[in-house]
Order: C-alpha cells, then structure tokens, then sequence
C-alpha cells in the first residue's frame, strides 16, 4: 500500500480530446486528487504553467498546433519556463521504439500508452514519485537522464555529442 | 570554442516530499476508488465513440474532397484518437481497425481512398452494430482483411 498523499498533487493535463481529458481527470478525481488542471492545446497548457504550478503534467503527443513534443521541449530549455524539472508524462497511442526514443529525446520522464487504464497511470506516478532519475544537462539535452538502469555503468554510444535537438526534431521523421 | 561540459545532478525530489507514502505495490484503495469513478463514466462511453467516429468520418470526406497534408494529417490524428479510446469505449475491433488505418496514413500520404473508406465503413457498421467482442467472426475477420490490404499496400 502506498498512501499517496494525491490530495496534494497538482497535475495538467494536456490533450486536445476532451473525452480522453475526462478520462483522465476522473481517475485522477479517483485517486484523490483535487487540482486537475486541463488544456486543450499545448500553447495554452504554456500558458497556464505560470499559475497552476503543476507537479505533473500528462501530455498527449499528437495536437493541432504545438505537439506535445514540442511543448516538452519548450518546457525543458526555454529561460521563460517556470518549472523545467517537472515531471512528464507522454499519452500515446505510438508505442514503436523510434517514437519512445523521440519522446525520450525531448525529456519525457515516463510514457503511458493509450488506452488508459487507471493502473497504467497510477504505475506512472509511481515511477515519477519514487524513482526519479538524475537531470542532464548538456549542449544539446537537458533532462531525465536517459540511461535509465545503471546509468553509471553505461557502455552503450555516446549520444551527447551527437546532433543538437533542435536538428532531430526538424529531420523529416520527427513531426 | 569550448564544449559545454556535461553536468549530472539529482534535484531534490519534491514530488516525495509533498505526497509521502510507502512503496509496497499499488495503493489497491486508490485503484478501486479510480475504478469506481471509471465505472460511472461508462454511460458516456457510447456518446464518445459515436462522436469519435463522427469525426472519423468528417474527416474522410475532407480527405475525399480536398486531398493535401492537411486533409491527411486531421484525417490520421481522428484515426489515431479512435484508436486510443475504442478499447476504453469496450469496441475493441473498432481500434484495431482504427490501428490498421493509422497505419496506412503513417506510411503514406497516398493512401488509396477505397482503403480509407473500407476502415471507416468497418468501424461504422461495428458501431451501428455494437460489436464489443473482439472475437465476433465476421468483425474480427474484416480487420483481419483490412490489416492485409494495409500491408499490402504500405508494408508492415
């Protein structure tokens, strides 16, 4: 048993389908949290960071507008962001591995795949709450470390010095 | 110039701090009590789909209509929704025929129109039929022949 104190959770949600916003607010109402907070579109979710506050924001990908992409990396680099160590949490329908190294690539703590389901994002917010990763920052990434296991004892490539993010996220296959 | 060095830190986790708890599994009450508040949605659920499909099909007639990324692009973010929340609305075939035609709008902006349409009439007559068993016959066995055209057409 875990024994979250939810009723002190802040968390935005940004989707531009209200259905799924319901969903989600409603388990989250579920859980026992009181300030649920929702944004259509990324822009307005930018907007409303300043006064909401949240300690977590659940971000669908795919918006008109701004994706929620976009809006992670905006919020991970930009010197207006008021919060860029707050943690995310990415809704997706897209489950293939270039897509999660994408998202992973903009500085998303956590992924839930859609359909949600309320162990599904209560198994997130876990993750956020008790094993946070260390932040990175580097010339071309800042955030979660992306070495998830055993990050000290990494072998694989180097990624840090590769591309700028702003060159990944204009290649054709990243929209 | 020189390279920025990397920097590694562990910001304080506020996020403990504020909500506390003790980590032994899922907090099983916080899952029913979420369930439960699902559970009262459901008679909304019939209303969603409806509505998802709706769109669907708005966006296959612009699709038919005008053609362009636009068009293609509102016509894969309805197919994509449908997909994320028919298995929540408990028609299951419904999303596998919306995955099969994300598919096909993901690998092509060409895809061909009677293919479009043949995923939209599907997920129609599944609705208008409400079909929620993901082993019903005939349902199951037209995504099947969907999910084929689609490799077919765009490679899996």
């Amino acid at each position: 048993m875990s024994n979250y104190r939810f009723d002190r959770l802040r968390v935005l949600v940004v989707d531009d389908n209200q259905h799924m916003r319901k969903l989600v607010a409603t388990i989250l109402h579920g859980f026992g949290t009181v300030h649920v907070y929702e944004a259509a579109r990324a822009e307005r979710a930018w907007d409303m960071l300043h006064d909401c506050n949240p300690d977590v924001i659940l971000l669908d990908w795919i918006m008109e507008g701004m994706s929620g992409l976009e809006l992670a990396q905006r919020i991970r680099t930009s010197p207006q962001s008021p919060n860029p160590l707050v943690s995310i949490i990415m809704l997706t329908g897209h489950t293939h591995i270039d897509r999660v190294r994408q998202a992973r690539d903009v500085g998303i703590n956590e992924f839930l795949a859609k359909p949600v389901s309320v162990k599904s994002l209560l198994t997130r917010l876990s993750a956020v709450i008790e094993n946070p990763r260390p932040f990175v920052r580097t010339e071309e990434y800042f955030g979660p470390c992306r070495r998830r296991r055993n990050y000290a004892e990494y072998q694989g490539p180097e990624r840090r010095t590769k591309l700028p993010l702003a060159a990944k996220l204009a290649e054709p296959d990243a929209a | 110039m020189a390279k920025q060095p990397i920097e590694i830190f562990m910001p304080p986790n506020m996020l403990k701090a504020k909500l506390g708890g003790t980590v032994v599994g899922l907090d099983m009450a916080a899952v029913k009590r979420a369930e439960a508040a699902v559970e009262s949605l459901k008679s909304e659920f019939g209303a969603w789909i409806g509505a998802d499909v709706a769109r669907l099909v708005e966006c296959r007639d612009a699709f038919a209509k005008h053609g362009g990324s636009a068009a293609h692009r509102e016509l894969f973010r309805a197919s994509h929704d449908l997909k994320g929340q028919a298995l929540t609305c408990d028609f299951p075939l419904v999303a596998r025929i919306a995955a099969s035609l994300c598919h096909l709008l993901e690998q092509t902006e060409t895809a061909p129109l009677s293919l479009v349409d043949a995923h939209v009439d599907g997920a129609r007559a599944i609705l208008r039929d409400d079909i929620r068993d993901a082993a019903n016959p005939t349902a199951s066995a037209l995504a099947k022949e969907l999910e084929a055209r689609v490799i077919e057409t765009a490679g899996a």
